[in-house]
């Protein structure tokens, strides 16, 4: 690099070759900014209308060749056809009660593991972590039918004895769709990676007023760490309320059943019913919608921190 | 190795059935609580994948099981509806804590699996007579001679074709043989400038699985011996079988990226193919989408050396562990009847598997349910070995390696041949 000036600045600082001031080419790269991510947004807002639009349309206008983005007649009624298909206020009720479970359970317990992990000396803690991280990587399938199996033979619960023998266990019953992956290891994973981040000068300095250990967890670090909180709820929620085979698996009656299995009705072995789908599927996605716009701002903020995506 | 969710709960769940047997209360061999008679009371579950869409539970529960309570008042069925796909790891988790729904239904294929492991009840031969059945179609309700389950729906896989894209290219008979299908699907292939606008044949808007077994049956083949313990489909007949598509590719008549995609409308009715493999459930999705061609729109039966259709569909079964035996037969009998099997054909555009429906309205309103019911001798049902569960889930991503080019023919049916001989190996 010799015979070279990094140093060195251009005798012309404010203007450009072609003459614009830095602030004009602030404007510019802000606008061409906003019309990229114009563009992305477009990209993932578009299957969203799509999904509207349909739920809106006729037979005849779903299988229009080309497809046409509006439909010719809007069926409104559509949406109360496909209510009338199944119960699904009881079936909202219920994914609403199971992702509220799972996500106040998962916040409650995954936060204090992941503040033990990350800021406790215990023997074998390192173990621990690792069982947690090793955890992550089970396929969901490979534990369904053992999970099956231990909900089936719980004992003293749905007619079953001591030895778990007799009757149904946790089947059809509220303990198996929210006891069986309500803590998930990701989550203690996520809360030990933000508890690590924090300066140990603020838990000595509670030691030193005498703050419990757990009033340490709970009024001093704990506020310090809100995207994470925000994060894992979201991302708890929506796992729980998508959830379609453990429930399925689980239950038999009606009156446990949750919205996605509901909305499996629509689809046939020869035909989907396509409108009715998504219909039931736009209602579905509405608590989604609305809980991210929410905490929209935390959200990002706990994935950029935890860096994931 | 290829590991799809069904195929490792269905190797988890059958194998792990009998080790459980020990633990559960209810054996899944369970061949003492079967006994039939008695009387006929007491709750039963029914673990469904009929009856689905928007009138799906009001037909069942508000029209066939209110008629079965007026016969049966001290009956009380719990309906488990399940969608298809989902139906074999309902049955195996049940199976494997034993569980097992007192009446279940199941695909075609998927009684020798069953009946092997005990897990469904045999059923008196008289059953088999009550109705008017072709034995074509009793045919996937047995296992080593015996009767273990009811047809209720028929699903068949049949050649459609567009009788105007005929007409145009001066075509006046369906094929009659394979030769005869790739020159007239050459004839109707359309090109504009240089790209295939309208392919002759599409054979991949059908599940390639049984698209093969369409085309196997039509060349004569067989997938296993009458024992279900040999893999026969490894013949000439049944690489041939797989390679027409490779040659129709070749051809330019055929395009795996030519298909009907989820939510559109078929080929067919888009004017991209001439002539598709389809399911008798056409029918009502060209009434739905595109009543112009009803009348445009012709079926026929393909074979090479021999014509077959392939022919899926639904039955019902008795669990043999149920608690109520006499309940759950009484229901298999009644959902096996002609009022509960022309009801639910009519719910789903299916063929009823009774062949004295054929003079019924919903039959005759329906020219391909009628088709199909015509041709019912000349149907073919997969499956045959009780291993069969586990090797139906490798069949298409086998065959899907010869469409794409990663081996040739010979070789995909060799490798499934391979994983079929070992699944048998494992029972």
């Amino acid at each position: 690099m010799a015979g070279i000036d990094l140093t060195a600045t251009s005798p012309r600082t404010t203007l450009d070759v072609v003459g614009r001031s830095p602030a004009s080419r602030r404007r510019l790269g802000r606008a061409a900014l906003y019309v990229a991510l114009g563009v992305i947004a477009v990209v993932m807002v578009v299957p969203f209308v799509w999904m509207v639009l349909t739920s809106l349309k006729t037979p005849a206008d779903i299988a229009a060749s080309p497809p046409t983005f509006l439909p010719t007649e809007w069926a409104w009624s559509n949406y109360a056809d496909a209510l009338a298909a199944a119960p699904f206020l009881t079936y909202a009720r219920n994914s609403l009660v199971i992702a509220v479970s799972h996500t106040t359970i998962n916040l409650l317990v995954a936060s204090m593991a992941g503040y033990a992990l990350a800021r406790l000396r215990f023997r074998g803690s390192e173990l621990v972590f690792l069982g947690f991280v090793a955890a992550l990587m089970i396929p969901t399938y490979t534990k369904i039918i053992p999970e099956f199996l231990i909900v089936r033979f719980m004992p003293l619960f749905g007619g079953n004895d001591i030895l778990g023998q007799g009757g149904t266990g946790w089947l059809d019953t509220w303990w198996a769709l929210i006891v069986p992956g309500a803590v998930t290891p990701f989550a203690v994973f996520l809360f030990r990676q933000f508890y690590l981040d924090l300066p140990v000068e603020l838990e000595e300095a509670a030691r030193l007023d005498g703050v419990s250990e757990l009033g340490i967890w709970a009024r001093i670090m704990t506020p310090l760490v809100k995207p994470a909180f925000i994060t894992v709820a979201l991302l708890t929620f929506e796992s729980s309320w998508n959830n379609f085979l453990w429930p399925l698996l689980v239950t038999r009656t009606d009156s446990m059943r949750v919205i996605q299995v509901g909305l499996s009705v629509f689809r046939t072995e020869n035909d989907t019913q396509w409108a009715f789908l998504m219909a039931g599927t736009t209602l579905a996605t509405l608590p989604m919608v609305v809980l991210f716009l929410l905490g929209q701002k935390y959200f990002v903020r706990g994935f950029a921190n935890a860096g994931i995506k | 190795m290829d590991f799809s969710r069904r195929s490792f709960l269905t190797a988890m769940g059958l194998g792990t059935a009998a080790a459980v047997a020990g633990c559960a209360t209810t054996s899944p061999s369970g061949s003492s609580a079967a006994d039939p008679t008695g009387p006929v009371e007491g709750d039963i579950t029914f673990l469904c994948a009929l009856f689905e869409g928007a009138t799906g539970k009001e037909t069942l529960e508000g029209n066939l099981l209110k008629q079965f309570n007026e016969k049966y008042p001290d009956v009380n069925v719990t309906v488990d509806y399940t969608d298809y796909g989902s139906l074999n790891e309902k049955i195996t988790t049940g199976l494997a804590s034993g569980l097992m729904p007192d009446v279940v239904t199941l695909g075609v294929g998927w009684i020798p699996p069953f009946a092997f492991k005990k897990a469904i009840a045999p059923l008196p031969e008289s059953l088999a007579t009550r109705y008017t059945y072709e034995e074509r179609v009793l045919e996937p309700s047995r296992f080593d001679g015996t009767l273990y389950a009811l047809p209720m729906v028929l699903d068949t896989r049949i050649v459609a074709y567009r009788k105007d894209f005929f007409e145009e290219a001066g075509i006046t008979g369906t094929p009659q043989n394979w030769d005869e299908l790739r020159e007239v699907a050459k004839q109707l292939t359309v090109k504009e400038g240089g790209k295939v606008t309208r392919v002759g044949f599409d054979p991949f808007s059908i599940d390639l699985r049984q698209c093969w077994e369409t085309f196997l049956f039509g060349n004569s083949g067989e997938l296993f011996s009458a024992d279900g313990r040999q893999v026969l489909f490894d013949s000439p007949e049944g690489v041939a079988s797989l390679q027409i598509f490779l040659d129709m590719m070749a051809d330019g008549s055929a395009d795996f990226a030519v298909s009907t995609e989820a939510g559109q409308p078929t080929t067919l009715q888009q004017g991209t193919s001439a002539i598709m493999m389809t399911n008798n459930s056409l029918y009502v999705q060209l009434q739905q989408q595109s009543p112009e061609l009803v009348d445009k729109i012709g079926t026929f039966v393909l074979g090479n050396t021999n014509p077959a259709m392939l022919q899926g569909g639904t039955m019902v079964s008795q669990s043999a562990s149920s608690k109520n035996p006499a309940a759950a037969r009484a229901l298999v009998e009644f959902l096996g009847s002609p009022d509960a099997v022309l009801v639910a054909s009519e719910q789903r555009g299916s063929v009823p598997a009774i062949s004295d429906l054929k003079d019924s309205e919903y039959v005759q309103g329906n020219p391909m349910v009628a088709f199909a019911l015509e041709n019912l001798s000349k149907a073919r049902s997969e499956g045959g070995t009780p291993a069969w569960m586990e090797i139906r889930e490798k069949i298409k991503p086998t065959l899907e390696t010869a469409i794409v080019g990663q081996q040739t023919a010979q070789q995909a049916i060799d490798q499934l041949a391979g994983i079929a001989n070992d699944a048998i190996g494992r029972l």
